[in-house]
């Protein structure tokens, strides 16, 4: 096994200042040899080549939202469902149980939600 | 172990409450289950054990901070109103989110697995992203949410991770096995350096700890003032027995990696908290800095292992507790007082003549203020004086005299409002307290008098 002493390294360090140099070097230079272009369809944001119309900060209706949610609701229960399934047999009574009191959680929230009238579309 | 079962189902029924007679009852059933929980917390009394696979440990000490938890959210529940500050507001849904929080805060001080730390971590912040932002027309309070969520949810990821590269050092979740590792006197994995120091950023942001305190000033300006004492005083006092089990019960074997840590965290502390309060207007954003300064104080007793920290540390959490419900007590009890926007004025000068308005209400903000200060007779003196001889070593002797100087700063800015309340103000209207703010007033400053008087009555109990 060879032994490196500090002096071994100087071709990195070498390097290391060479590639940073490098860099600094083009970042200024590019700011002093590049031309200047302003007007009106270099300023515009760039969409796609799309002409871009309005706001970015478009308001979504808050129902947008709430679909999302109980979206990630029916979504999550699936998720859990999945395994639990597939695993029916080993997990027994034990597993069928649990999973009773998870649907009861998630069905007191649904029930929640339909008390609160999330799902009234007509209204507001 | 039976107060996080009991809470569960009962923020439930809170909810579905709120339907029931436009929700009259929501307030006192709140109050009817947390002390129903508090009560269930006994069953567990003198039986030491484990539950849930090893992840939950219950002994006597845990059992007693779930009680402080409980009691403490059971007077903030009592001085909350209704919450008809609010636009559009939702009571029910609050109530029930408290309760939720509090199966968080609950977990984080019985947790034997670091998984179960991680959960109740989560709990407890998303409960506190979703309480923040409640007074939805209010744009403080907008900025203050998204900021606490931005932030916080950072943090809890370093956490997280962090707890992935102790696993990956010790190969273990459970706090017993990590002190086991350590107790061996092989060398030690890198990970698991990394790992505790990635587990104390995450824990410390939750303390508003110093250099990690950026988010402090304007969550809790912003909050509506029910929930930044809710702040305040669970989750600090949550957030500091976890890191009590981890650094004391956990890694204490490690002691001089961490305790440099902390001795750096402790020193911005005091000085960001001390400093930056004095020239405060709001008295929310004073109580946000001040709470920086006492996190701190909190940091300091946990700074070398020995046998009295658990002590020390709970005396200072009771003292804080009893003397924050106090001053953003008398705060909600002058809500009523408006700027020219027509929000609640929460500037220090809205105590302007308050010794003429209400005498009862301006000794209740100043044995608050006294407490928080440190002045002997309160129970603020005691709880700085125990934890300062706990970190007496030579060790870290600067930093007890930098902790006495700050404090020395503190008194300063502690006393204005003190002095504010003395000022002569042109509105002379006598102020009508409600009876329930009455009782829970009586009750935190005789407690702070009390501990101030006889702190044998808790030191000597645990």
């Amino acid at each position: 096994m060879t032994d490196y002493i500090p002096q071994d390294y100087q071709p990195l360090l070498f390097q290391l200042v060479l590639a940073l140099g490098f860099i600094i070097f083009t970042i200024l230079i590019t700011h002093v040899l590049g031309p200047r272009l302003k007007n009106a369809a270099k300023d515009a944001p760039f969409e796609c080549g799309i002409e871009s119309v309005g706001d970015a900060r478009a308001p979504l209706a808050v129902r947008y939202f709430l679909i999302a949610i109980l979206f990630v609701l029916f979504d999550v229960e699936i998720i859990f469902m999945y395994p639990w399934a597939v695993n029916f047999l080993k997990l027994g009574w034990f597993g069928f149980v649990e999973m009773l009191f998870f649907v009861t959680f998630l069905m007191a929230g649904f029930y929640y939600i339909i008390r609160k009238g999330v799902l009234n579309w007509e209204n507001d | 172990m039976y107060p996080i079962l009991f809470l569960s189902f009962s923020g439930l029924i809170t909810l579905f409450l709120g339907f029931f007679q436009e929700g009259k009852w929501v307030k006192p059933a709140t109050i009817l289950f947390l002390a129903i929980a508090s009560i269930s917390a006994f069953i567990d009394w003198n039986k030491p054990g484990a539950y849930f696979f090893n992840m939950l440990q219950v002994n006597n000490f845990n059992l007693l901070l779930s009680l402080v938890i409980l009691i403490t959210a059971i007077l903030i529940v009592a001085i909350s109103d209704n919450f008809k500050e609010i636009e559009y507001a939702h009571s029910a849904e609050y109530y029930a989110i408290m309760q939720f929080s509090l199966v968080g805060a609950i977990m984080m001080t019985n947790f034997q697995s670091l998984i179960m730390l991680f959960l109740g971590v989560e709990i407890l912040s998303v409960s506190m992203y979703v309480l923040t932002g409640t007074d939805k027309r209010n744009l403080r309070g907008n900025e203050a949410a998204i900021k606490y969520f931005l932030l916080g949810a950072f943090a809890t990821g370093i956490l997280l991770f962090g707890i992935a590269m102790i696993y990956g050092g010790v190969g273990a979740f459970e706090i017993d096995a990590i002190s086991g590792t350590l107790a061996s006197n092989q060398a030690q994995s890198l990970f698991l350096y990394i790992g505790l120091v990635m587990l104390l950023i995450g824990l410390l942001f939750k303390l508003a700890a110093a250099p990690f305190h950026f988010w402090t000033p304007d969550v809790y300006e912003g909050a509506p003032t029910i929930f930044t004492l809710f702040m305040a005083t669970i989750v600090k006092t949550a957030v500091v027995f976890a890191l009590y089990r981890i650094l004391h019960q956990s890694f204490q074997n490690m002691h001089l990696s961490w305790s440099y840590i902390l001795a750096g965290c402790i020193a911005l502390s005091l000085i960001i908290g001390n400093l930056s309060a004095v020239k405060q207007i709001s008295f929310k954003r004073m109580l946000a800095f001040s709470s920086i300064s006492h996190a701190g104080f909190l940091l300091l007793g946990l700074l070398h292992v020995s046998k009295t920290a658990d002590k020390s540390l709970l005396f200072y959490s009771v003292s804080y507790l009893l003397a924050s419900t106090s001053a953003f007590g008398v705060l909600l009890a002058l809500k009523n007082e408006r700027t020219e926007n027509g929000r609640s004025n929460e500037n220090i000068s809205v105590f302007k003549g308050l010794a003429t308005r209400s005498p009862f209400l301006s000794a209740v903000l100043i044995i608050s203020m006294l407490s928080l200060a440190g002045i002997p007779l309160t129970g603020g003196f005691w709880s700085k004086f125990y934890v300062l001889t706990d970190a007496a070593n030579d060790q870290f002797f600067y930093l007890i005299v930098l902790a006495l100087l700050l404090t020395a700063v503190g008194v300063y800015y502690y006393f204005k409002p003190i002095i504010t309340v003395f000022e002569k103000s042109d509105i002379q209207e006598a102020i009508t307290i409600n009876p329930i703010f009455k009782i829970i007033f009586v009750l935190t400053t005789l407690g702070t008098l009390v501990l101030g008087l006889f702190p044998d009555l808790l030191y000597g109990m645990i």
